[in-house]
């Protein structure tokens, strides 16, 4: 809510053609490439680089092809200067403009989405009523002797506040999985200058208008200023040293590829390409200090090192894509707009009101009900601040070390339930309705304490990675605590081999590299529990691993290199396997092929409490399938795959059907 | 019944110099020639050796330059022989420390060294331990003196049969000797230095776009039994990565070297078999920089230039070449799973630079020729002047099987400042960008 949003889709354009202006002008002022490192030569060193990343998508769940899904442009600018008595100066410039929004609009831009039906369940079958026609609403309720009630919302009458029409929208989740007689509603899919429910800032994403989709580097944070910071070393004497960086910049933590144990300094832009691409390029660069003590050797160490970082901009957390675009991690941003939206303007939500016996129909819900509110980024204060601590060491045996402890707050968003509402049966309102499904959003603060490994695995002839963290804070959504989260220790330990091995057949010459991870995560006082329609408390597994596993060959002096990523899942049972082929024509133009393709084993494990039955305005709410006092709320563990099932799901299961190819190239001018 | 005899001699440690080297072989292994310069019939400065008349000069000439030639691929311009020099700090090092050095019970084991160079005396056929004692004289030469930097450095991938140039690498290398130091302080040794390290390589990619901000960074343990700790920071990942053992053996950055061929032989004496084949005098790749055709590619402010390439493919270096007394050694891996069958190493016996090593792959047929252009420091950048330190200054490695090169082009600085210890440190990688 801190973040401005005054730009003009002209500036988005502006700001493009002059970002591209500059380049020009310092490429030319950049006479001699490189400082001299040992001289007094004080020029601009600068490299500009143009990419393409065109992609394309199959059929998602519905049977509809997607077709384009990035025609993503980018000019980056990467330019170096020394300034004087050892200072350094880096910067890195980058602005895209992604083309799909215009390209094929009927899926990603102003013409996407359309009139949907939301489904009721009943001891005849499913019956469908399009979005603003549910079988549950203000007459039918009027009829049943509660004249107080709001239900109803205007999807009819675009002069009247709230106007919430059939149009422009998916079904919540319908790009992964059926509703399968689970809670569904209607989620506007258009960008937000053509279609504004449920847009609101959710940390940098939500509220993006189509130019902001396009160009989603030139906004009031200054994102094409992807890196620029200062550094310099002070030498204390020959191995002793303070090394200072601020600015603009990436802190990397930890040793491992992929996962985020103890890489989570900078929050990471998951709405470029998802989990695949790299995290250099998808991490949101934050205003930080750095500053270490190089303590260089003592008698019983080879290295030490103490740094402090302090991220000291104001917060950011993880973007997760917003809605309708191509890539929305978890389909988070889907449920958040619609919940945004049936909190702003109601809704109709499927197979809702338990009216009889194994009968749950469609329900017109009225605004400030159920859905999402408030959204509490935190502002810039300076108990807001992020402070990390590392020891980093290499033993008298070459064992590379590091101890870290971090305090931050969470990149991803913790919904508390049961806030204020009116109960929609009699029109009262409250500040508090337990087990309510009526949410705010916060980002909580989190303390980190971890540490991580290497070392050479002789026998074996592979390196050794391992690394491990443990989190006081994070808050999970736990359908068995009123409002509806609750916060958990989480530990969290990756284990990596690296090893080249010649693989004849693929080249005699030039080993492979075979590069295998397991990721694993427990959460302490898990809560789970069989309810007596099914499972209640957190979505989350309590234990789970995720193994991955890099084949990457090189071929004509590597100049050709194919290579293979598969993940597994082993909870969701989802995989994802990724091969591609890097060509380097020249030294300045690459050449990258490739395709994502995921499988998974059905989704009946996916499904979770979704609170139908939790009671939250009793008695109205106390169906007949719900059993127990009829007076009290609490969850009775009826589920679906909304909206708890895209934890279990994952980023591969919740992905599933995004199967992509995709071409890239890249040219360095 | 030989073998028999030095598995007893090993057993007992008793296989230390067989004689006790003298101020005489002091002399002798820094001034070979001292009483004159070694001739070839028909090999006079000016000549110029090219497939035609290769064969007259086929004993002047290593298996893998006469195959060059005879092929076509290049010829040599012969120069005259000269002394090249030692650093002073070395030389009095070698005589301060003469027999303290023994070999140990294994391949890889030494006792008693304390600088210079360890086993100065003449290797000798009959001694079945002379390759590992020059593989010693290797280990702890000169090679780059106490700390020096190659600044930059370019090296270019190319086809051999068509010259097509593939790749340019522009690098930062910087060399420091933790221990054994004679001519730069700190002496001898960098201290603290709890690993005990011997020595610390540190590279950096300036260029080309995929690889900029690459860097590496080797660390010797003085004692050659502990593996080499390599690590590789990848720009594009921001991360340091220890590289597993296999990866020294592995093509660097995708040209025909290894790690394991950086400076002739990168690896531990206790991962070959060594043994001594005999003494040659062979053209070697040494000259004086500034007397060679140089290369206006590269722009330096300060105007120096490089040496230029030509051959087949331009994968040789444009330099002339001197005869030189050569101590011809064979390493063998000691891992069966390594990709080289062997090695013929030809060590300079006054400077001790591997600067032609022959590489034969696992069936015993020819795979690398590997050239490493040695420069006189009097006759090149200022900076090297008077330093003592026999400059790498070119070098080539021709993959013949799959008539491939990788070329190098140095500038050479023995300049203590521009390799601090600190900066052969793992944390200093992650300070990059």
């Amino acid at each position: 809510m801190d973040i401005q949003k005054k730009r003009r889709h002209l500036l988005a354009r502006t700001g493009l053609g002059g970002a591209m202006c500059a380049l020009v002008s310092l490429s030319a002022m950049a006479d001699d490439k490189l400082p001299d490192i040992g001289g007094e030569s004080y020029k601009w060193a600068v490299d500009v680089y143009y990419e393409n990343d065109t992609r394309f998508r199959g059929k998602d769940n519905t049977g509809n092809s997607v077709g384009l899904s990035k025609f993503r442009n980018t000019l980056q600018v990467e330019a170096d200067r020394p300034l004087g008595d050892g200072w350094e100066f880096h910067g890195v410039l980058r602005g895209s403009f992604d083309g799909v929004y215009r390209m094929n609009d009927d899926e990603y831009g102003k013409h996407a989405g359309g009139a949907i039906t939301l489904d009721s369940t009943t001891p005849g079958g499913t019956i469908s009523s399009p979005h603003g026609s549910g079988p549950v609403n203000k007459a039918v309720v009027d009829g049943l002797g509660q004249p107080n009630n709001v239900f109803g919302f205007n999807s009819t009458n675009p002069s009247l506040p709230g106007y919430n029409p059939n149009s422009g929208l998916q079904v919540l989740g319908q790009r992964w999985h059926d509703v399968e007689g689970g809670v569904a509603f209607g989620v506007p899919v258009q960008p937000c200058d053509y279609d504004k429910r449920g847009c609101t800032d959710f940390g940098g994403y939500g509220d993006k208008k189509r130019s902001e989709l396009e160009s989603p580097e030139f906004n009031s944070r200054l994102d094409f200023i992807r890196e620029a910071y200062v550094k310099k070393t002070f030498t204390l004497d020959d191995q002793r040293s303070i090394f200072l960086k601020v600015g603009k910049q990436q802190v990397v933590w930890g040793r491992t590829d992929l996962f985020r144990v103890l890489d989570v300094i900078n929050p990471v832009d998951f709405s470029r390409n998802n989990i695949y691409d790299e995290l250099q390029d998808i991490r949101i660069p934050m205003w930080m200090v750095q500053a270490e003590y190089r303590m260089g050797g003592s008698e019983t160490m080879q290295e030490r090192n103490l740094q402090i970082v302090w991220n000291f901009d104001q917060f950011r957390p993880n973007n997760l894509g917003q809605c309708g675009t191509a890539n929305v991690i978890l389909d988070a941003g889907c449920f958040f707009r619609g919940m945004k939206n049936l909190w702003d303007n109601g809704g109709t939500v499927s197979s809702f009101a338990n009216v009889g016996p194994d009968t749950w129909l469609a329900t017109d819900f009225g605004p400030g009900q159920i859905g999402l509110d408030q959204v509490h980024l935190p502002g810039w204060k300076l108990k807001n601040t992020q402070l990390g601590v590392k020891y980093e060491g290499v033993t008298q045996d070459g064992l590379s070390f590091s101890l870290n402890a971090l305090t931050y707050r969470s990149q991803l968003p913790s919904l508390r339930g049961a806030k204020r509402s009116t109960n929609g049966f009699n029109g009262e309102y409250r500040d508090y309705w337990p087990y309510l499904i009526s949410f705010d959003m916060y980002f909580p603060r989190v303390n980190l304490i971890g540490g991580s490994m290497d070392f050479e695995w002789e026998a074996a002839q592979a390196a050794v990675r391992v690394e491990a963290a443990f989190t006081d804070g994070e808050e999970f959504a736990n359908t068995s605590k009123p409002q509806l989260y609750s916060k958990n220790n989480v530990f969290r330990a990756v284990v990596g081999i690296d090893r080249p091995t010649f693989i004849p057949f693929i080249n005699a010459r030039r080993t492979t590299l075979i590069s295998g991870q397991l990721f694993y995560q427990h959460i302490f006082d898990h809560d789970y529990e069989r309810g007596p329609l099914g499972p209640v408390g957190m979505p989350d597994w309590e234990d789970n691993v995720i193994g991955t596993l890099l084949v990457k060959a090189f071929l004509k002096n590597d100049r050709l290199s194919p290579q293979i990523i598969v993940a597994h899942d082993f909870r969701a049972q989802s995989t994802v396997m990724a091969p591609s082929v890097d060509w380097l024509l020249s030294d300045n133009l690459k050449f990258t092929i490739g395709a994502n393709l995921k499988v998974s084993s059905g989704n009946d494990r996916w499904k979770f409490d979704d609170c139908r039955g939790c009671n939250p305005w009793p008695p109205f709410t106390a169906g007949p399938n719900y059993p127990g006092d009829t007076a009290q709320a609490f969850s009775r563990g009826l589920g679906g795959l909304e909206p708890l099932g895209r934890f279990r799901a994952g980023p591969i299961g919740a992905a599933w059907a995004e199967d992509e190819i995709f071409a890239t190239l890249r040219y360095k001018f | 019944m030989n073998r028999i005899i030095a598995a007893a001699l090993l057993a007992a440690g008793l296989a230390g110099p067989a004689l006790a080297a003298t101020e005489a072989d002091v002399v002798s292994t820094f001034q070979p020639y001292k009483s004159g310069f070694p001739t070839f019939p028909g090999l006079t400065p000016g000549v110029v050796i090219n497939k035609d008349n290769v064969d007259k000069f086929k004993d002047a000439l290593d298996a893998g330059m006469y195959m060059v030639v005879k092929s076509g691929w290049y010829e040599i311009k012969v120069g005259e022989t000269i002394d090249f020099p030692n650093p002073k700090g070395y030389v009095e090092a070698t005589k301060r420390n003469l027999n303290k050095t023994k070999l140990g019970a294994k391949v890889g084991e030494i006792e008693g060294f304390a600088g210079g160079r360890p086993f100065p005396e003449e290797p000798s056929m009959s001694d079945p331990r002379a390759g590992e004692k020059l593989a010693w004289n290797f280990k702890y030469g000169t090679n780059w003196g106490d700390n020096a930097a190659i600044h930059p450095f370019y090296w270019k991938y190319r086809n051999m049969q068509t010259g097509q140039l593939e790749r340019t690498l522009k690098f930062n290398f910087f060399f420091l000797n933790m221990k054994h130091r004679t001519d730069h302080e700190p002496m001898p040794e960098v201290t603290p230095n709890a690993a005990n390290l011997y020595r610390g390589i540190y590279a950096q990619v300036l260029e080309p776009q995929d690889l900029k901000n690459t860097q590496l960074l080797i660390q010797k343990y003085d004692d050659d039994t502990k593996f080499d700790d390599a690590y590789l920071y990848l720009g594009f990942q921001r991360r340091v990565r220890r590289l597993a053992a296999g990866q020294v053996t592995d093509a660097f950055l995708g040209s025909d070297l290894m790690i394991e061929d950086f400076e002739g032989y990168e690896s531990r004496v206790s991962d070959m078999k060594w043994t001594y084949k005999g003494t040659k005098n062979i053209l070697m790749p040494y000259y004086k920089h500034n007397e060679q055709k140089l290369s206006d590619e590269f722009k330096e402010d300060d105007g120096y230039k490089y040496v230029s390439f030509t051959g087949q493919g331009e994968c040789f270096p444009d330099i002339k070449w001197q005869l030189r007394k050569v101590y011809v050694v064979e390493s063998e891996p000691v891992n069966s799973n390594h990709p080289v069958g062997k090695r013929v190493m030809h060590f300079d016996a006054q400077v001790f630079g591997a600067s032609r090593t022959l590489v034969y792959d696992r069936k015993g047929e020819l795979w690398k020729t590997w050239t490493i252009g040695k420069a006189h420091p009097d006759f090149h950048l200022p900076v090297n002047k008077g330093t003592g330190v026999a400059l790498d200054d070119s070098f080539s490695m021709v993959d013949v099987q799959a008539k491939h090169c990788t070329t190098g082009q140095f500038k050479g600085k023995v300049d203590p400042s521009l390799s601090p210890a600190n900066l052969f440190q793992v944390q200093y990688m992650r300070g990059g960008n």
